[in-house]
């Protein structure tokens, strides 16, 4: 370096003296000045902070989902900023806020709707608080033990807007079917949603019980799925399948027999059709519920055509109806 | 003829021109370049300055973290940690954190606003010196390091029990720690002392 620096020199000194000047230290050198193309290109940075900043914004303010209301009875569970709003369980939505209502009669709480999910803000939506329940043999809503309870919805599909009220206990997803009345002389173990059994297949379920007009029976609302609505026809016979039947023989011993385990808990109903079966039953047939069935109905061993698996089960909100190959029949 | 500078690389001594903004000088033998001043101090600085500024927001507004267990939702902001610690009786931890997570960067970065704005104003230059030795005071308190380290830590020990996903806000925050660091690296504190009539970028 110090070498090169002196022959540095050295050259400016010779060149200054052909110039014929001794002062060598005038006659430097220029260095050049060139353009920096990237100059500017630190100012990106403010730029795209700005932008990642508008971003947030847009996304927070404008693509965001809307904030809806929903009135509850009963908010038991619900946790400000943490419980979620669900739909085909998947998390929709958060709950913003829970207040009293003004009159103290309500809990008012605030749902922020995710963006893809505003279509929910429609009218005929129905809301309800999914909580672990306990019930005879039926568990549900396990899961919240653990994550706390959630706001589950049903999507209507009404006008646009942003006010709801809750309902209490999740809507029964109807299902296709054939709902029949059984007339009782008592309910025994029998409580809603107990199954209808067909040789232990269950094909439908109890969907209503009250006792009937004069209060002389209890009438027992069921519903058979649409597949095995041909099972049941006019003579079909009816009994009470809950509980356990215990039969004493002096040679066959202790005979104990139960319909299924389910409806050792929760009761349930079997019934029986002959081999000379009659016209199918309609929505509205009422049969008479035995206590106890007749030995020989459970010989009975008809070969029934059963309808096809219905399509209906892919539409969710379709109704009861009678398949054309029913009322074929019917004719 | 302005100055005469030696180049750093081949030890040239040369003639300096005034240097416009937006350009190098270039060695006249190496071409390589030649740095009298850091280049485009000020301007730079500003631009650092102005980028943490923007991102300190959105920093201190979102989440750092969002914790997911069993579909309950954990979500902190840098404020809420601060509440939650000076709740638990963390007086203490509570108040360091405030210092070095909320305050140092936002007096770091009014600082260098200030400092890199009024910069050719011929008042306030004992301001400006003031202003510059406290910066480089709070520089060590910008301690982001533990503040990410305990993110860090959290996101690992949580990982079994719980989902952690680091929020917008743990970005933004890096992101303001990054430039402001950068800002004060690239300021020449010489600016400091030019007199407003040889002011060289």
């Amino acid at each position: 370096m110090n070498e090169e620096r002196r022959s540095d020199m050295r050259m400016e000194a010779r060149k200054s003296q052909k110039n014929g000047m001794n002062d060598t230290v005038h006659h430097l050198p220029k260095a050049k000045i060139q353009k920096d193309p990237l100059a500017w290109f630190f100012w990106a940075l403010p730029v795209a902070a700005a932008m990642l900043c508008a971003w947030f914004i847009l996304h927070d303010f404008v693509f965001a989902g809307p904030t809806i209301t929903i009135y509850f009875q009963d908010a038991q569970g619900l946790q400000e900023q943490n419980s979620m709003l669900r739909y085909r369980g998947i998390r929709v939505g958060n709950v913003t806020s829970l207040k009293l209502a003004r009159d103290g009669q309500m809990v008012v709480v605030r749902v922020k709707l995710e963006h893809s999910a505003a279509n929910i803000a429609r009218q005929g939506s129905l809301f309800w608080i999914v909580r672990p329940q306990l019930k005879l043999g039926e568990v549900s809503g396990l899961q919240t033990i653990v994550s706390g309870s959630y706001i589950a919805v049903q999507p209507g599909d009404g006008v646009r807007t942003n006010v709801f009220t809750a309902i209490a206990e999740a809507p029964i997803v109807p299902v296709p079917g054939i709902t029949i009345t059984l007339l009782a002389n008592n309910l025994d173990s029998l409580e809603n949603q107990s199954g209808i059994f067909y040789r232990g297949v269950q094909v439908g379920e109890v969907t209503g019980l009250q006792l009937g007009q004069n209060s002389r029976f209890v009438v027992v609302q069921a519903r058979i799925r649409q597949e095995y609505a041909p099972l049941v026809r006019d003579n079909s016979e009816f009994w009470n399948a809950g509980g356990i039947n215990a039969h004493v023989g002096l040679f066959s011993g202790l005979q104990i027999s139960a319909e299924s385990a389910a409806t050792l808990v929760s009761g349930g109903i079997a019934f029986a059709t002959p081999e000379n079966y009659g016209a199918a039953a309609t929505n509205g047939t009422v049969f008479s519920l035995n206590e106890k069935p007749d030995p020989k109905w459970q010989n009975w061993n008809p070969a029934i055509p059963l309808g096809q698996t219905p399509q209906a089960s892919k539409t969710n909100n379709a109704m009861p109806q009678i398949s054309p190959q029913i009322n074929q029949m019917n004719q | 003829m302005d100055k005469v500078v030696a180049c750093q690389t081949c030890g040239l001594v040369q003639e300096v021109d005034d240097v416009p903004f937006g350009a190098v000088v270039k060695c006249a033998r190496c071409n390589f370049q030649i740095l009298h001043r850091r280049v485009g101090s000020r301007a730079r600085t500003l631009a650092f300055t102005i980028a943490a500024g923007i991102l300190y927001f959105p920093s201190n507004l979102y989440p750092l973290i969002t914790a997911e267990y069993q579909g309950q939702y954990a979500q902190t902001t840098v404020l809420k940690g601060i509440q939650t610690l000076w709740g638990m009786g963390q007086y203490f931890i509570a108040c360091l954190v405030f210092c070095t997570s909320i305050l140092t960067p936002a007096l770091k970065i009014l600082g260098l606003l200030f400092i890199t704005l009024t910069l050719h104003w011929p008042r306030y230059q004992k301001t400006r010196a003031w202003m510059y030795k406290v910066i480089r005071v709070i520089d060590p308190w910008n301690m982001l390091e533990v503040f990410l380290l305990a993110i860090g830590v959290s996101m690992v020990e949580m990982g079994e029990v719980a989902t952690v996903h680091p929020g917008r806000g743990v970005f933004s925050f890096a992101a303001v720690v990054v430039l402001t660091l950068l800002a004060t690296l690239t300021f020449d504190p010489r600016l400091l002392w030019d007199t407003p009539k040889k002011r060289y970028e």
